[in-house]
């Protein structure tokens, strides 16, 4: 096995487009269980530990939007410790994350090229809108992250292209997170929801995890959401949902859901279960808006 | 929190406590040996059938390969009736896993990256790995060719005798197939040379290992020395040795001297070392007016493996539990072809007493008895079935101090009524038992050094439960000097022969075998010994072993939350109250009944291992798959103990706490999650989706 250590990033993109098959490894909580199974046996290893641009985030803007740009490398501790007010939903998601040393160890950029159904931080991005800036020697592009999701463990990423950054647009609401597992912690999803209420354009935003083939959002429910708070005129004058909203919306979020029977558990749990997180989201998010805090990195325990 | 209240000294720290937390404690794996290799195994991909041919040609070639060992080149081992430990002998497979070679490197990752490249092709049979209750795997295990089963018990007229009963239950129980995973995975470093076989090994009894190794390899028992001073956690998986030390002891035989070392990964684990047979129990219950017992059957269907037997005795849990003039107690066996299960913490109790201490909820609740009363009207006042007297019996004060420990006097009896925000709240009770063994066998040699320091050596092992502090501690007793004049040695066959530690019988036979061998080292020194002055000896018969019935008890209680809208299940609080006759340190006794109670909650709500039939493998073979509690997952334990004198159950008095502490733990939250939410679920474990109905 070739084990290719780039110092720069222009140097990893070469080094990616000369080894199209080649692996790229970062923080390894994922691929070094692989390695470890035997499940994957790549003969070219990327590793990327030591470009230093993509430990790093900062705020940009994005077609007038506040965005932070999330460098691929930066672990899930950082998330919550550095950016738990500015992106609430994520830190909540990244909170969830294994234990404490995964958190360390595991990286955002990760958790995007695993790709897995399960991926704890792909909920919130989805909520929040985010993009993925994919990077070769060919040139740059960013794409929504609902389009970089194609199939299980599987993504849009050409064989020469990195993971550069994420985008995701700063919370201008309430954001929240839910996750259900069959034990208190360090646990793969049963399943995850996020919502994220978006008041400056008057939208909501979904994420479903362990649901469907890729994480998705809800669109349906996010555009119920939106227009019963529209026509109810709830945005500028917040007053309790009606249980006929929260309910409908959770009907909406269980219906986007395609999930699956395995070992952590049935198709039929997970639809009720994501009703029920849907419901319970929406409504701390709501009870936050309606008590005028802006921005929450509280995180609720499911 | 978790922790102990009760106000007495704490007891000495774990002797070698300071060596373990600072890693200086050395583990088999970790004993510094010259030159060793590495092995790693070979494992049959199919379920049943046989290898036809094996291909080592490309192995062989790989940088560092010294030998690719498989049934045709290994030699013979003489056939001692263990088939675990009959590796390579042929080419058939009974189990997927199965070990049928190994290669063995320079290092660890050549090894295992031959192992890759050895091609093994089968000839495919099929297999049967369906847990279920079916007449042509089941069968009766011959109760008459181990001490270790019990026959069929018939007592009076169970049907008869339930069909007049003022309240009955009938419910069937489930537990799933429970996998070891001590910190420590299995490790053995095996090396020949003039003198015989040396194995550092991580085990649960050395003499043990030898006394099956060295007839294996048809030499002498004087030949062969098994030193094992720290194992980081057993649990009956390290009881008996499995065929990894017969495989690495063969592969060493090929290597001129040079020490084979092999750690088993967690993977292997769930296919080689053995596990905890799931179970199908009935349990059908009567009683009067009153809540009395009038008719008890207990039945246990339990995995085996056609390999190589195994029986658990789970319904035996029932046979001298509760008073119950007609009862009757079966265990049968459903053989598949799946790897051998074997002990595993409290083996049959800890099912068994699940099954009976649910089903004792479920006739409180349709007698309308509070459980903890209804525990109090069956206490028996003798050993139900052998009519023997008790040696001690302190369940009543159990339950009566932990209940008041609890605050469950103010319990509402309704299930399903208590609600906090979507939570669901309720509590639990459940009873423990587990049988005071006594090992016979050991010897212990006390030795003076030199003014007033003693040395002690007995074979026994010290598997994490704290056996060389505990033994310290009888020994500086015994012979009146401070705990620091003695130093003891244990976990080599370079000490006196020393029974397994199992049965939560270690303190109890090897502290027992040091009292006395300090009795008769008295005898024979005297109280002002010359240095020097050496005497080995052993426990003689206990005069009222089999006068008098021997057990430990406890009471368990649970406080469980069930989420109303998802199903998930915490358990936030949990008390237990032992009465396990002399505590002898309390500070690493505390530390077993937690451990067990703490093992206790993964059973209850986590442990599982999912097999696919279709391939006779477990599907979720690793930690990630494969749940054990975490600490977000235990809330405050408490654990007390009962002031217990016992002078029947052996010279110093101890009853055995390693292994009652996970028994009735899972029934006990159980029952309290019955009383949160109203439904009674009687699978284990406690996944949520069960309480959605």
């Amino acid at each position: 096995m070739d084990f290719l250590r780039p110092a720069g990033w222009s140097e990893a993109l070469e080094a990616k487009a000369n080894h199209p098959d080649a692996t790229p490894i970062a923080g390894g909580t994922d691929v070094m269980v692989e390695l470890n199974f035997d499940h994957r046996r790549p003969e070219t290893l990327l590793d990327l530990t030591r470009i230093e641009q993509l430990r790093e985030w900062s705020r940009t803007e994005r077609n007038g939007v506040p965005t932070v740009r999330i460098g691929a490398a930066v672990p899930y501790a950082r998330l919550i410790e550095e950016l738990g007010t500015t992106l609430p939903g994520l830190a909540m998601a990244a909170r969830t994350v294994g234990s404490p040393q995964i958190r360390n160890r595991g990286t955002l950029g990760g958790n995007l090229a695993s790709a897995s159904p399960a991926g704890d931080g792909h909920p919130p991005l989805l909520a929040s809108n985010a993009e993925i800036e994919l990077e070769s020697v060919r040139g740059s592009r960013t794409l929504p992250l609902a389009d970089f999701f194609t199939g299980v463990k599987r993504t849009d990423m050409a064989p020469d292209e990195l993971i550069a950054a994420v985008h995701v647009p700063e919370g201008t609401g309430p954001q929240q997170f839910s996750k259900i597992g069959t034990r208190n912690a360090m646990v793969i999803a049963v399943c995850t929801f996020a919502v994220a209420l978006h008041p400056r354009r008057r939208g909501v935003g979904t994420g479903l995890g362990s649901a469907a083939p890729t994480p998705r959002s809800a669109t349906e429910a996010e555009e119920f959401l939106a227009g019963a708070l529209a026509e109810d005129g709830q945005w500028d004058d917040p007053r309790p949902l009606p249980a006929s909203v929260t309910e409908r919306f959770g009907e909406l979020v269980a219906r986007a859901a395609a999930p699956i029977d395995d070992v952590r558990g049935t198709a039929g749990y997970r639809t009720h279960a994501l009703h029920v997180l849907a419901r319970r989201t929406l409504s701390w998010a709501w009870d936050e808006y309606r008590s005028g805090t802006e921005l929450s990195g509280r995180q609720r325990c499911a | 929190m978790t922790g102990a209240t009760r106000a007495t000294s704490p007891g000495p720290e774990r002797i070698e406590g300071h060596a373990k937390v600072t890693g200086t404690a050395r583990y088999a794996f970790e004993h510094p040996v010259a030159d060793p290799l590495y092995l790693h195994p070979l494992r049959a991909t199919i379920a049943r059938g046989r290898v036809t041919s094996v291909d080592t040609t490309a192995a062989e070639r790989v940088d560092g390969v010294r030998l690719v060992l498989t049934h045709h080149n290994a030699e013979a081992l003489v056939p001692i009736g263990d088939p675990e430990l009959a590796v390579l002998q042929s080419d058939e497979i009974a189990f997927r896993g199965q070990l049928i070679g190994a290669v063995v490197a320079e290092t660890q990752e050549s090894a295992a990256h031959a192992a890759d490249l050895v091609e093994i092709r089968y000839e495919r049979m099929a297999h049967d790995s369906d847990f279920r209750d079916d007449a042509d795997i089941v069968y009766t295990p011959d109760a008459d060719a181990s001490p270790m089963l019990s026959p069929d018990l018939e007592e009076g007229d169970v049907d008869a005798a339930l069909a007049d009963a003022a309240f009955t239950v009938d419910a069937t129980y489930t537990t799933p197939t429970e996998h070891h995973n001590p910190l420590e995975p299995h490790a053995v470093i095996a090396a020949w040379d003039d003198d015989g076989l040396t194995l550092h090994d991580s085990n649960q009894g050395s003499h043990l290992v030898r006394d099956l190794i060295a007839p294996l390899f048809g030499v002498d028992k004087e030949r062969v020395s098994v030193i094992s001073p720290h194992v980081g956690g057993a649990f009956g998986s390290k009881g008996m040795p499995h065929g990894h030390v017969a495989l690495t002891a063969l592969a060493a035989r090929h290597t001129a001297g040079r020490p084979v070392k092999y750690a088993l990964s967690r993977t292997q684990m769930f296919e080689l070392v053995g596990y905890r047979p799931p179970t199908r129990q009935r349990v059908r219950l009567g009683a009067d007016r009153e809540g009395r017992l009038v008719a008890t059957e207990h039945d246990s269907l339990e995995q085996t493996s056609r390999f190589k037997q195994y029986a658990e005795q789970s319904a035996s849990a029932s046979r001298e539990m509760y008073t119950s003039p007609n009862r009757r107690v079966t265990n049968r066996l459903a053989a598949l072809d799946v790897p051998a299960p074997t002990w595993m913490r409290a083996p049959g109790e800890a099912g068994g007493m699940y099954a009976l201490e649910s089903a004792m909820d479920e006739l409180a609740v349709s007698a309308g008895i509070d459980p903890v009363e209804l525990r109090l009207r069956n206490e028996p006042e003798v050993a139900p079935v052998s009519g023997l007297p008790f040696s001690s019996r302190n369940l009543p004060a159990c339950l009566r101090e932990g209940a008041e420990r609890f605050g469950w006097h103010e319990r509402d009896p309704r299930p399903g009524v208590r609600r906090e925000g979507d939570w669901l709240v309720g509590t639990g009770v459940a009873a423990s038992s587990f049988p005071s063994l006594f090992f016979p066998g050991s010897l212990a040699t006390i030795r003076h050094e030199s003014g007033g320091k003693y040395r002690v050596e007995i074979g026994a092992v010290d598997i994490g439960t704290g056996s060389r502090t505990a033994l310290t501690q009888l020994a500086a007793e015994a012979l009146e000097v401070p705990v620091e004049a003695v130093e003891l040695w244990l976990g080599s066959t370079e000490q006196p022969h020393a029974s397994l530690a199992g049965g939560s019988a270690g303190t109890a036979s090897w502290g027992s075998t040091v009292v006395e061998a300090v009795r008769a080292f008295r005898t024979e020194h005297g109280h002002d010994p010359v240095s020097g002055a050496e005497t080995t000896a052993g426990a003689g018969k206990n005069p009222d072993a089999g006068e008098y019935a021997m057990h430990s008890y406890g009471a368990q209680f649970a406080e469980v939350r069930v989420n109303a809208d998802t199903g998930e299940v915490r358990v936030p609080r949990m008390l237990g109250v032992f009465a396990a006759g002399r505590i002898v340190n309390p500070r690493t006794a505390r530390s077993q009944f937690l451990g067990g109670m703490t093992m206790g909650i993964s059973m209850a709500l986590h442990e599982h291992s999912v097999v696919d039939e279709r391939f006779g493998h477990v599907v979720n073979h690793d930690l990630a798959g494969y749940h054990i509690a975490g600490n977000a997952d235990v809330g405050s334990v408490e654990v007390d103990w009962i002031d217990e004198h016992d002078p029947h159950v052996n010279p110093v008095g101890v009853k055995g706490i390693g292994e009652i502490g996970i028994v009735g733990t899972a029934a006990a939250i159980g029952n309290a999650a019955h009383h949160a939410t109203g439904v009674r679920v009687r699978d284990l474990p406690l996944t949520p989706e069960k309480f959605l109905r």
